[in-house]
């Protein structure tokens, strides 16, 4: 029987693993054959991702991605642990819901540098000589937010749509190395972030609406995690620069 | 924090002019008392007041007077 989706002996780092699509992503990495790197803030989160994974190998790393220029340092001294990689996923992110009015210049920087700009900065860190493997796989946890507007989501959607602009670049670019470089789009996935949407928006018309519209109902961690997995192996060797949604149906519909 | 200064950013949040604003104003009576201006008002007192405020919380706002008591 063939596996299709094998990434063994595959070295992941996945940034926001400590709760959510990232710790999904890693687990699922993990029993996949991967060894996986694990960074975000909180190490007590961390720590319990860690106790889920399977196999050996796995290492966590505690580190706000909101320094964005303390990334560079970090990144070094975590290749010099763990060694070069053969992916990384991004699944760090902050979810904002403001009306433009309420948009100060400092919550769109948060927003950016921790959705975005640590992003472009990781890549740029992981794509110097000696921090990668041939045929490293990146991908970004974007948002079926990238390409739809929305009232109250100017600094969310605007960080969503760069990341799936910028790994068309990143995946020209860098395809001369044999890396590889995509985002995925999920639409409305059972999260904290979920949550927090379904306590501002309630039972709103444009909540039951959108819930509509996605007709394959709430989608979980599991179901990005998947297809992460799937872009992470050597199956997706001839897809690069895309923007793949993962959502239930609903920008078709 | 003084009520002139409440009501400056309630003002500012209700895109209104403070001189149309009091405390025993109803909310409801407000050109625009919607789902945007509550979400304006949850941020306001994230970033101005460091509290959480709650839907179910805005919901028992009646007047301008009880947004101002939440911000104390």
């Amino acid at each position: 029987m063939k596996n299709l989706v094998n990434l063994a002996e595959k070295r992941i780092l996945v940034t926001g693993a400590s709760s959510g699509m990232g710790a999904e992503t890693a687990v699922l990495c993990s029993q996949l054959g991967a060894k996986v790197v694990l960074v975000a803030r909180r190490e007590e989160k961390l720590q319990e991702v860690m106790v889920k994974l399977e196999g050996d190998g796995h290492r966590y790393f505690a580190f706000d991605l909101s320094h964005i220029d303390k990334i560079e340092a970090f990144i070094k001294s975590l290749i010099s642990e763990v060694g070069p990689l053969d992916g990384f996923v991004h699944s760090a992110g902050i979810s904002s819901t403001r009306p433009l009015k309420m948009i100060k210049p400092a919550h769109l920087r948060e927003v950016m540098d921790i959705n975005f700009n640590s992003f472009v900065e990781i890549v740029r860190c992981i794509t110097k000589k000696n921090c990668f493997n041939l045929g490293m796989s990146i991908v970004g946890i974007s948002s079926i937010s990238s390409s739809q507007g929305n009232q109250a989501k100017t600094a969310y959607c605007a960080s969503k749509a760069a990341m799936d602009a910028v790994v068309r670049c990143f995946a020209k670019e860098l395809a001369q190395n044999n890396i590889r470089a995509n985002t995925v789009c999920p639409a409305m996935i059972n999260t904290d972030i979920y949550e927090k949407f379904k306590d501002n928006a309630g039972d709103s018309y444009d909540a039951e609406v959108l819930m509509y519209r996605q007709y394959l109902g709430l989608g979980e961690p599991a179901d990005v995690a998947n297809m992460i997995a799937f872009l992470l192996s050597d199956a997706a060797r001839f897809i690069t620069g895309s923007n793949i949604g993962v959502d239930g149906g609903i920008l078709s519909s | 924090m003084t009520n002139e200064k409440k009501l400056e950013l309630l003002a500012d949040t209700f895109d209104c002019d403070v001189e149309d604003l009091s405390a025993d104003k109803l909310l409801e009576e407000l050109d625009n008392w919607d789902s945007m201006t509550k979400l304006s008002l949850i941020v306001l007192m994230d970033d101005e007041c460091g509290k959480t405020l709650t839907s179910e919380e805005i919901k028992a706002f009646r007047t301008v007077g009880d947004v101002m008591a939440f911000m104390e």
